[in-house]
């Protein structure tokens, strides 16, 4: 039977690299089970951890090492130039090491170069998971960005799709904009940590109880990337939709009447009729 | 009946002798020194108490005549400084009173916890270079830096045609540049093209204060980076009055001094 769709993927891996306290992992498996029920869907760990383990001796300590050179390699060092790199510091590369050591809460503030990170883990996924029947969900507190070429600068992101697909907490924290009373408040000098409180449910916070649910959609979005081609829908409404500000994504992902538009709703319908022929 | 208070006689040369034996006694003795650190904000007074208090020679050298940096004075020239757990453990190691604000966020009056850590630091055995400007490193074989060239701070406020004074070098087994944002000593070294900085980010990103406190090191042979000085050194992003990692990054910095300082 013929359908609309570029790939069915057989294979879902979720790599968690932030804490258990912070994302339900296996919430969010059981969740894209009931997307895809014919696939296999498993939680694994923090994603450099688990690649490295399938390796020892020195083949394990060249990895370590050049992926904290490169991890070095690839910040964003000034958000208004693009593709800069600079051989980093022996410091900045201790850094990374002692980073990449973490399974579990890395230091947020560093910004790397999306696209560049994204390449970097590619190669480090085994080959026999290299292909269209396998995806890989990367969530991770680092944050990552990219170039904007309408505005000619580096924005922060929530995730970026492909092979591998990456979704940072601290991206959706940090991406979509915040009210612009927030800003101007902070701007003048208001505690920031009083301004939290005061819109707190204006926005997702880091140790959101709200996280795991709004990551929903993310995983959804990296699914139909690999499904349909593109990621994202222009209805408010869909947890599709690609929220610029943290108002829209909140009623995307929590407050909307339903959960995909029709059109999204009818391909996943269209799926399952594909996946029981 | 009023006591009469009387003061032992000291004619002007007297006052001027102790002056200047004194100083040139003591300037005379930190020519060569164990560490000096360039800056005497938060954190370098921070990793000058720490290490004076293990016995280590520390020279100060402040380009102002007043210690303590922006230490003084939090956000908008309000004078309450805050600081995030667990840099408050500082604040009392320092005797430095303060209250907690919300959960983990604590306050402190500027001028109390500045002219606090300034004593901790004077008491721990610092000397104190103020009034002289920083103007060039000393630097031995494979440019290891082994001191530093200042000079008075006003010289440089006046055409050179009045006041060619040229400067006097410093030497040390290690120089920490904690000059804020500024990161004068990490900039010469760029200007001989043997580091290369990256500017501070122009983000605001939460939560980036354990970035400076993680980043403090080593940055070049003999050269140790602490406090604002490393956001632009590596990078990282720009904060506002958080002097938490200021006093964490000092005192990562003495950790790291003494480690050297064992290797000498």
């Amino acid at each position: 039977m013929s359908h609309p769709f570029v790939a069915i993927p057989s294979y879902i891996h979720i790599y968690q690299g932030v804490g258990a306290d912070q994302v339900n992992g296996s919430e969010i498996a059981d969740y894209l089970k009931l997307i895809l029920k014919r696939a296999k869907v498993d939680l694994r760990l923090e994603f450099f951890n688990f690649c490295l383990s399938f390796y020892s001796g020195e083949a394990k300590a060249d990895i370590f090492n050049e992926t904290a050179v490169q991890m070095a390699k690839i910040k964003v060092r000034d958000v208004t130039k693009k593709d800069i790199l600079s051989e980093p510091m022996p410091l900045e590369i201790e850094y990374e090491k002692k980073n990449l050591l973490k399974s579990t809460g890395r230091t947020f503030g560093i910004l790397y170069e999306g696209f560049k990170l994204q390449q970097l883990y590619l190669k480090l996924i085994n080959k026999e998971e290299r292909d269209l029947q396998h995806l890989h969900f990367i969530i991770t507190d680092q944050l990552f960005a990219t170039w904007d070429h309408h505005n000619h600068r580096y924005h922060a992101r929530t995730s970026i799709y492909g092979l591998p697909s990456l979704l940072s907490t601290s991206g959706i924290v940090e991406a979509p904009a915040k009210p612009r009373d927030f800003y101007l408040k902070r701007q003048l000098g208001e505690d920031p940590h009083l301004l939290k409180e005061e819109y707190q449910e204006s926005f997702i916070d880091y140790s959101d109880p709200r996280m795991t649910d709004v990551l929903k959609g993310y995983v959804a979005q990296a699914l139909f990337y690999h499904l349909a081609g593109y990621p994202f829908c222009e209805d408010k409404n869909c947890r599709l939709f690609n929220a610029h500000r943290q108002s829209e994504l909140i009623h995307a992902q929590m407050l909307s009447p339903y959960e995909f538009c029709p059109t999204h709703q009818a391909l996943l319908d269209q799926l399952e009729e594909v996946l029981s022929d | 009946m009023e006591k009469k208070v009387t003061f032992s006689k000291a004619s002007e040369k007297d006052v001027t002798r102790a002056i200047v034996s004194e100083f040139t006694k003591q300037f005379s003795e930190y020519v060569e020194s164990d560490v000096i650190v360039v800056g005497g904000g938060p954190s370098g007074l921070m990793a000058g108490r720490e290490l004076a208090s293990k016995g280590i020679k520390v020279l100060v050298v402040e380009r102002n005549n007043y210690l303590g940096g922006g230490f003084w004075i939090g956000g908008y020239l309000m004078n309450k400084v805050t600081v995030r757990a667990p840099a408050q453990e500082v604040l009392s190691e320092l005797q430095i009173p303060y209250k907690e604000f919300t959960e983990g966020l604590y306050v402190a009056d500027g001028p109390h916890a500045c002219s606090k850590l300034i004593a901790a630091a004077c008491d721990a055995g610092i000397k104190i270079a103020n009034m002289t400007i920083f103007e060039d490193l000393v630097l031995r074989e494979n440019n290891k830096v082994s001191g530093v060239v200042v000079n008075w701070t006003p010289v440089g406020a006046l055409p050179r045609e009045i006041t060619c004074v040229d400067p006097v070098a410093l030497e040390s087994k290690i120089v920490i540049d904690s000059t804020g944002h500024d990161a004068c000593v990490v900039k010469k070294l760029e200007e001989r093209g043997l580091i290369k900085t990256s500017g501070y980010g122009a983000m605001w990103v939460e939560q980036s204060e354990g970035l400076v406190v993680e980043h403090t090191g080593e940055a070049h042979p003999g050269l140790i980076v602490i406090g604002m000085a490393v956001s632009t050194t590596f990078g990282l992003p720009r904060m506002g009055p958080t002097f938490g990692s200021m006093l964490l990054s000092g005192k990562k910095g003495a950790e790291v001094a003494l480690e050297m300082l064992d290797q000498h």
